[in-house]
């Protein structure tokens, strides 16, 4: 069967809307070759490819085979998807030469044991990238230290397949972002069973952005991770989306918004962006190490 | 004795809960020996909340790790100035985390057996 992606895929909540709307009108379907066509499709925010992957990830484990096609209008419109890698790896090619341009920080997929791949990937595709913006080495620690916290949280909590990432900067606007997904156990599932009620979607993922609540038990102590990113999100004046089960969370421009939504999603995707301007990027100064 | 993390772990970032075990385990190999310990960050060039969770968090699981033991048998060299208030988040946390853990086993032995 073939089945048509929506026509704008944003990074807004209509956007994750009509992606878990896409994956839910397929989630019925077992040992079914589908085929998504690309035909109608006139914007892709590129970083969000790691949800089409995690929904790829998703379907094929129900024996589905996929195949992406109809996508030649598109490449006419742009040829971002062959540079993020993410046609590459879903066996379509093109003879026509790509642009000159590495603003892109490719799509991949890692294994929850695969940290030290995570580490090789984020240092050569955001640090050794000689076209992303300059910037002080300060910004850059608080930036890519959230980056490692959300990989590890995904790693940690969601007990998942794989892990997808993919990541594009604009140099003009100062501007990075990155999407992590992954597709084991939600934010939601995570919390309710933690706290044992019946919290709202939303309401588990706003519980678990605060600083000091984990669900994690056990000799490791946990739940600062979410809080740290969080805190550097509202600094650096960027914005971080959460979409965990039926639950959205948001924080931008030091607002919060949180929403329940109409269609469910298998796993937590996590977008972030930074803003790759200089301004406080802490609060903390230097202190004393006591125990 | 001197720990260099960046020879334990094989990498100059410390971002993992496992990498923080492996020095966790070093940790309390050295204390089992009554040994002292310098902890080198030299190199490390990126550090988490995670990766300090299991490394250092984790030692307050044993309460043999009092913070008089822990302030004289290990020293910290070569942290970058931007990271150190990631320790005082973790040392924080871990000590509520491991009181309110304690409470709460005492609690639910408290309902199984009572309390008199």
């Amino acid at each position: 069967m073939k089945i048509y992606l929506p026509t704008k895929i944003t990074s807004s909540i209509d956007g994750y809307e009509l992606l878990l709307r896409f994956q839910n009108d397929l989630s019925q379907l077992q040992n079914t070759t589908i085929e998504i066509s690309f035909l109608n499709i006139q914007w892709f925010e590129a970083n969000l490819v790691a949800v089409l992957g995690a929904i790829i990830e998703y379907l094929e484990s129900k024996g589905n085979t996929i195949r992406i096609v109809e996508y030649e209008t598109f490449i006419e419109k742009t040829d971002i998807l062959f540079r993020n890698k993410f046609f590459p790896q879903h066996r379509v090619s093109t003879d026509r030469p790509l642009l000159d341009s590495s603003t892109q920080i490719p799509y991949k997929k890692f294994k929850d044991y695969e940290e030290s791949l995570y580490n090789d990937y984020i240092q050569n595709e955001l640090l050794n990238n000689t076209d992303f913006p300059r910037h002080s080495t300060r910004l850059g620690r608080e930036i890519r230290r959230s980056i490692f916290e959300l990989f590890e949280n995904a790693r940690t909590h969601g007990k998942c397949n794989y892990i997808h990432t993919c990541g594009q900067f604009f140099p003009t606007k100062k501007k990075l972002n990155i999407t992590i997904v992954d597709t084991g156990k939600t934010i939601v599932g995570n919390v309710q069973e933690y706290l044992g009620k019946n919290k709202n979607s939303s309401d588990c993922i706003d519980w678990a952005m605060k600083m000091n609540n984990t669900t994690k038990t056990g000799d490791i102590p946990g739940g600062l991770g979410l809080g740290l990113i969080f805190e550097f999100i509202n600094i650096n004046k960027g914005k971080i989306q959460v979409i965990s089960s039926n639950g959205y969370w948001e924080l931008t421009n030091g607002s919060v918004f949180y929403t329940d939504i109409n269609f469910s999603f298998s796993g937590t995707i996590v977008n972030l962006e930074f803003i790759l301007k200089e301004g406080e990027t802490y609060r903390f100064h230097d202190e004393p190490i006591v125990f | 004795m001197n720990i260099l993390i960046k020879d334990i772990i094989h990498s100059n970032f410390a971002v993992s809960t496992d990498d923080g075990d492996k020095i966790n385990r070093v940790l309390n190999d050295r204390f089992i020996k009554k040994e002292s310990i310098i902890l080198n960050f030299k190199g490390i060039t990126l550090l988490t909340t995670s990766f300090l969770n299991a490394a250092i968090g984790k030692l307050y699981s044993n309460e043999k790790y009092t913070s008089d033991f822990l302030n004289t048998h290990i020293t910290m060299i070569n942290v970058e100035s931007e990271d150190k208030h990631l320790f005082s988040m973790v040392i924080k946390r871990a000590k509520e985390y491991f009181t309110n853990k304690d409470e709460f086993e005492k609690n639910s032995q408290d309902s199984i057996y009572g309390n008199n």
